[in-house]
């Protein structure tokens, strides 16, 4: 099970364990495997890459992931817009030479394909379609789920060292 | 925030928010001019031909392992002018942090209240709330001429008494000083809220 928390606040803290982590790994590289797609990348909602497979060495996938997110967000205001109630479900760029096939995984992640325009459209759906029924299934599964909290993360020393490399760097 | 547990990783987004042309972009120029390569990213700018910024700016910062552990700070600017009210709210998605980047110039006032009051409109659509949420105030251009007193700055603006700082931002006053602060009390919201 995924582990979300709701902060007082009203902030969000999403927090992916090791095993779920594997699980997602797995998937993304069957993924990559079947639809020979030049890179797949896994992100949440606010723009920030989990995982990614394929030929990635040459791309900002950070970046890639940020704008995937606001793209994201952007199509879902869109939606409102033009009076679809649900979010769209896919986001599909066509170019010359490459594709990029974004796809929400429940409400909290997406999956962005970039594949070129040799590899069809038709076999991209499926594959990804059958990826993001197995990572909800990862985040559904009941035995996945684990006691790891922020709290263990982030504990009042990791401030203060946090405070020291903070100001290392800001030199 | 995003814990990637197997990697030791703590995602945290950090949003500049302020009226048009307050500096917020600026901010994060100096950031990434100032930072070691190795630890600031590419700083993407998603501006007109204007050199106004459409969507918004981003730059991602590490500063090495901490106990172990891998703090990213993913930030984030909005644009600043009044019409581009979804995409400011659409940036707001998963933040953790806000800095407001107000600008000092007396004329400036007006626009410093209501994108003020625009934020905690699209805050509180999200559940959150501007007086429990972590939020520090940049009071940037304080070497203009014409400007507000703090004093008055922080009575009109900082109604919820959170951390400011007085910034010139074109030249790096500041400006370490705010991340520093909203860095610090993203950190510490975490450890008091579980």
């Amino acid at each position: 099970m995924l582990q979300t928390r709701k902060l007082k606040d009203g902030s969000k803290q999403i927090i992916l364990n090791g095993k779920q982590f594997e699980g997602v790994t797995k998937v993304l590289s069957e993924l990559a495997a079947k639809t020979k797609a030049s890179a797949i990348l896994f992100a949440d909602m606010s723009g920030q890459l989990i995982s990614q497979r394929g030929n990635t060495d040459k791309m900002n996938t950070t970046v890639l992931s940020a704008l995937a997110a606001s793209d994201f967000a952007a199509t879902a205001e869109m939606a409102k817009l033009v009076g679809e109630d649900a979010k769209f479900k896919l986001l599909f760029h066509e170019g010359e030479k490459r594709n990029v096939y974004l796809s929400n995984v429940g409400d909290n992640f997406f999956l962005v394909v970039v594949f070129d325009t040799s590899v069809t459209l038709g076999l991209i759906r499926i594959y990804t379609k059958k990826a993001i029924q197995n990572l909800l299934e990862i985040f559904e599964d009941q035995s996945n789920m684990t006691e790891d909290s922020a709290k263990d993360l982030i504990d009042s020393e990791f401030g203060s060292l946090l405070g020291d490399a903070l100001d290392e760097s800001f030199k | 925030m995003f814990i990637n547990w197997a990697l030791q990783e703590i995602n945290l987004k950090i949003v500049y928010y302020g009226p048009g042309m307050s500096g917020k972009t600026t901010n994060l120029e100096y950031i990434h001019s100032k930072m070691d390569p190795s630890l600031a990213g590419e700083l993407v700018s998603l501006k007109t031909k204007e050199d106004r910024t459409i969507f918004f700016d981003f730059l991602q910062l590490e500063v090495g392992r901490i106990k172990g552990k891998k703090p990213k700070f993913n930030l984030y600017t909005v644009p600043g002018q009044v019409y581009y009210a979804s995409s400011r709210k659409v940036i707001l998605n998963g933040v953790d942090g806000i800095v407001f980047v107000a600008d000092s110039q007396k004329h400036r006032m007006d626009g410093n209240i209501e994108t003020l009051l625009d934020l905690e409109n699209n805050l509180r659509e999200d559940g959150h709330s501007l007086d429990k949420f972590p939020w520090v105030i940049q009071y940037n251009k304080r070497d203009l001429p014409d400007i507000d007193s703090i004093e008055n700055l922080q009575k009109r603006l900082n109604y919820f008494n959170v951390p400011y700082f007085e910034a010139v931002a074109i030249k790096g006053t500041g400006v370490f000083d705010t991340l520093k602060a909203i860095i610090n009390k993203v950190v510490a919201n975490v450890q008091n809220q579980l």
